[in-house]
């Protein structure tokens, strides 16, 4: 591989990375592992680069991301019985995520949402991150996931039929930022 | 079009998904169905909802340096060694990671140093800087003392420094101070005030100067990361961050006030 392509991917790929976080870190619900994955994940990116043909790279991306931390969570599951759910780590309590106190409000009800995300099946969780932070398109999460359209009309609807129940969003939830 | 049938259509009519036909009956049929339009109204105020709250993680620089030095390492021809797989057994090994961000960050001062025989000693400071700003990224290692009061920040360098770093509080702008920490910079014993934006870490670092007269802010970038060199009063400053340059500024510009 010559510079020039080490070049594109860097231009293309490499700027992707917080889209790439977002997935792993929603998927694996862990920061550490997420970084872990989203390393590797870059990396079996870079060696298949030359099988991406132009495009938008964000599925493209995203795919790889998904299945690494796919594997990751099979590979962890046979380790850890269960993974445990710390609340404090989807709070942005570390250092680099404090808030300031304008901000906290805010940061506090997107901190509500994660949770109630997190809490969903892993294919409904990546859904809503596909569609609602990526905004992808229909067929690009299916693309993504390697499932129908119609799976993925239905997870969706699904998916956010919880988060409505959990949030306590009704019809008439447009009241609720306050 | 019926109520089951428009239900299970609702999703991808607010998610704009349907043929242009299938939209037009779904809208239809809501015009006409108060239960179906209620549970429509659900739907858009989720998605609203989600769309407003849910916001993407910033990934954090020190996985930006790894990504980076993993490709660099990755492309390097002569050492042919595959790159380790997977680790699933080891926690993240912090320590040869933060050597290997330190190596990365040295070596490229050493090549300047190699092709320019002038490398200035700025370029030099530029790099431990840098460095310094990478490694305070590792867990634990950001801040000595953390608070977000100046009232703590400022007296904690007492008796640790021979000068006192100027703490001032920036938090109402956006900037909330996050602790501060001794370094070493240049061989000698150097503040570290450290600040936050959003998810961005500021550190602004600062020494008695050893050369005389006041120096202009400068800008540089390295690394993906800016770094804002001034003199001011025979105190050398550097603020360092992965923030955008127009942001820095506006907050050197308010450090200075």
């Amino acid at each position: 591989m010559t510079d020039s392509t080490l070049e594109s991917f860097e231009r293309i790929v490499v700027p992707l990375l917080d889209d790439a976080y977002t997935l792993a870190r929603h998927l694996l619900r862990d920061e550490h592992d997420a970084q872990d994955v989203v390393q590797e994940a870059y990396l079996r990116a870079w060696r298949h680069y030359g099988g991406f043909h132009g495009g938008d790279a964000r599925p493209w991306l995203l795919a790889i991301v998904r299945n690494c931390s796919y594997t990751w969570r099979q590979g962890t599951r046979t380790q850890r019985a269960s993974v445990p759910y710390v609340e404090d780590e989807h709070g942005g309590g570390d250092q680099s995520h404090r808030a300031t106190d304008a901000a906290a409000i805010a940061s506090s009800e997107r901190a509500e949402l994660r949770d109630a995300l997190d809490q969903l099946a892993p294919e409904h969780r990546e859904a809503i991150v596909l569609r609602e932070i990526e905004g992808l398109s229909y067929k690009e999460i299916a693309a993504v996931t390697g499932t129908p359209i119609g799976t993925v009309m239905s997870r969706l609807s699904r998916a956010r039929q919880r988060l409505q129940d959990v949030l306590g969003l009704g019809g008439r939830a447009g009241e609720k930022r306050t | 079009m019926n109520c089951a049938q428009t239900r299970e259509l609702l999703n991808a009519y607010v998610d704009g998904e349907l043929p242009a036909e299938q939209a037009i009956a779904v809208a239809e049929h809501l015009a006409t169905c108060e239960e179906c339009s209620g549970i429509y109204e659900g739907v858009l105020a989720t998605v609203r909802a989600l769309r407003g709250g849910l916001v993407k993680y910033h990934a954090p620089d020190l996985l930006r340096a790894r990504v980076r030095s993993a490709l660099r390492e990755e492309e390097r021809p002569a050492t042919t060694a595959p790159a380790p797989a997977i680790r699933r057994k080891v926690r993240v090994p912090w320590r040869a990671l933060a050597a290997a961000v330190v190596l990365m960050v040295a070596s490229s001062g050493i090549t300047m140093v190699a092709t320019r025989q002038h490398a200035s000693a700025e370029s030099l400071t530029r790099d431990e800087v840098l460095t310094s700003h990478i490694r305070s990224l590792m867990p634990a290692h950001l801040t000595d003392v953390a608070s977000n009061d100046q009232h703590n920040v400022k007296p904690w360098f007492n008796g640790r420094l021979d000068f006192s770093p100027s703490v001032p509080r920036l938090e109402d702008a956006g900037f909330p101070l996050l602790g501060g920490r001794l370094d070493y910079v240049r061989g000698r014993p150097v503040a570290v005030v450290v600040y936050g934006r959003r998810q961005h870490v500021i550190n602004v670092f600062t020494w008695p100067a050893d050369a005389s007269g006041d120096v202009d802010r400068t800008l540089t970038t390295s690394h993906g990361y800016n770094l804002l060199h001034w003199r001011r009063s025979g105190v050398e400053h550097w603020a360092v961050s992965d923030l955008n340059a127009a942001e820095l500024q506006q907050f050197v510009t308010l450090l200075e006030r």
